[in-house]
């Protein structure tokens, strides 16, 4: 009887990993509050990483992740049927994030746990890439970052983007053009400024902080 | 091609979405020209940024999370209808007989402060004021001991609340809330039938009228069911017909239930 009970608890499990998100939430949504640790599973890392990537911070990005799915418990209710559920995840991530600096006014600055903190153990030039690249991306401008992070780091579809962005599919192409082309300033700007010192890895107090007015 | 409509096809490429020939376009554009060449090179840089870890704590962060957020809400579905000051200001009323000593002593009081008055100003309103204002404090005082009755871990002693609540014609609003919230969620189907019972006697308040009505959808009992669905037939309710249909749809109802509401329907149309 015990057995037969495991077994059935476990294929339940296995049958909820296998769900679509969408099930699951709707799950949720109907006050099965601990099918959410299913979707906290799939979810948390990339969350962390859209975070982590668009604020450089750590423990804020560990906080905000928290605050999502605390959201999505708060509001489940308006969670509609039909509605895919990364959309819906990101939007509750964005308005997150809004909210934060909108009670928490924004200081970027660069301080040291805020620098990509695992580099790859390749060669010392991939090293250093990495970390000019890390910060090129800190420089631009939050909303260009943004729309970098959700399309090169998030593997969100454009259609998708422009959903959750509000605008058009040709806008988000745009728009993701003009951020490359940024992107590459900055990096060729950081390696011309590094180049005659190379192997200093105190460049980080080089950097002015660049400040980021509310235009977002 | 001019870089700019390079640029157009640009994040199309990015995505692999782009099909021949504007594909070979872009790559035969990208040998000759450097700066749509490095677009291309950062973009696909961008791969070396590592996929960061949430920190160690994060799933166990989550789970208290939710725990807190669950049990929060079991409370406030057990208990939450006495805001958490009165329920505090009003502890000493826990123990039901002292509360209903406490009330008699008043009452006692009341009278004799009445006939004290009453002799020595005979003619005086501020007499009379004084009882009338006595017996309404009074009342809300039975009122508290009801709400706080109401919240005995034994179902006994909720019973007695529920019975103390009839012997009042008129009920306090908090009061009538509280019967609803019994009816509701009372662990006890005893408890729960003796709250149905009280509450039936004040279906002309719209508020009760609604908690009852709503009552029935969430019950479990059979027996609360049963008696739930007289009730609305006897009060005729407006909505009673549309929501005994919704109701006999409830997968896995008890026969002699689905029996019950098929036969309010028949006396309701």
């Amino acid at each position: 009887m015990k057995e037969q009970e495991r077994r059935a608890e476990t294929e339940n499990d296995q049958a909820m990993k296998l769900s679509p998100d969408e099930d699951l939430m709707l799950e949720v949504r109907n006050g099965a509050g601990e099918t959410l640790g299913v979707l906290f599973d799939r979810y948390h890392a990339p969350l962390y990483n859209f975070y982590s990537k668009l604020t450089g911070d750590r423990t804020l990005s560990d906080d905000l992740v928290q605050e999502v799915f605390l959201r999505i418990l708060k509001y489940r209710q308006s969670y509609q049927p039909g509605t895919p559920f990364r959309a819906w995840i990101y939007q509750i991530a964005r308005n997150a994030r809004v909210d934060h600096y909108r009670k928490t006014p924004r200081h970027i600055t660069f301080e040291p746990h805020m620098v990509a903190p695992v580099m790859p153990k390749d060669s010392a030039q991939q090293l250093e890439e990495t970390e000019l690249l890390h910060r090129a991306l800190m420089q631009m401008p939050e909303e260009k970052r943004e729309i970098l992070v959700l399309s090169r780091f998030q593997e969100l579809r454009y259609e998708e983007i422009a959903r959750l962005l509000g605008c058009e599919l040709g806008t988000v192409k745009t728009r993701i053009h003009r951020a490359v082309q940024e992107l590459r300033q900055n990096f060729k700007q950081l390696e011309r400024g590094l180049a005659p010192r190379e192997a200093a890895p105190a460049v980080v107090k080089t950097i002015p902080p660049r400040r980021f007015g509310n235009d977002m | 091609m001019t870089c700019e409509e390079i640029g157009e096809l640009l994040p199309d490429y990015f995505e692999g979405s782009l099909k021949a020939p504007q594909d070979d376009l872009v790559e035969r554009h990208i040998e000759e020209c450097a700066d749509c060449r490095e677009e291309v090179a950062i973009w696909k840089k961008l791969s070396l940024l590592p996929v960061e870890q949430p920190s160690a704590g994060s799933r166990e962060r989550f789970e208290a999370m939710l725990d807190a957020y669950q049990t929060g809400r079991n409370d406030k579905a057990s208990a939450g209808f006495v805001p958490e000051k009165r329920r505090s200001a009003w502890n000493w009323l826990r123990s039901p007989a002292g509360a209903v000593a406490w009330s008699a002593a008043l009452l006692v009081m009341g009278i004799f402060a009445g006939n004290y008055w009453g002799s020595r100003t005979t003619h005086s309103n501020a007499g009379q004021d004084e009882i009338a204002a006595m017996q309404i404090e009074l009342t809300n005082m039975k009122q508290l001991v009801v709400l706080s009755m109401l919240q005995q871990q034994s179902a006994g002693e909720r019973l007695q609340a529920v019975s103390y609540s009839r012997r009042e014609d008129q009920l306090d609003p908090q009061v009538m809330s509280a019967l609803v919230h019994t009816l509701r969620y009372d662990g006890s189907v005893d408890v729960r039938l003796a709250a149905l019972d009280a509450l039936s006697r004040h279906g002309a308040q719209p508020q009760v009228h609604k908690g009852v009505v709503d009552a029935l959808q969430e019950q479990q009992s059979p027996l609360v069911q049963v008696a739930l669905i007289d009730l609305m037939v006897e009060w005729r309710d407006p909505d009673a017909a549309q929501r005994l249909r919704n109701f006999v749809q409830t997968p896995n109802l008890n026969p002699t239930v689905r029996q019950r509401a098929d036969w309010a329907l028949s006396k309701l149309n």
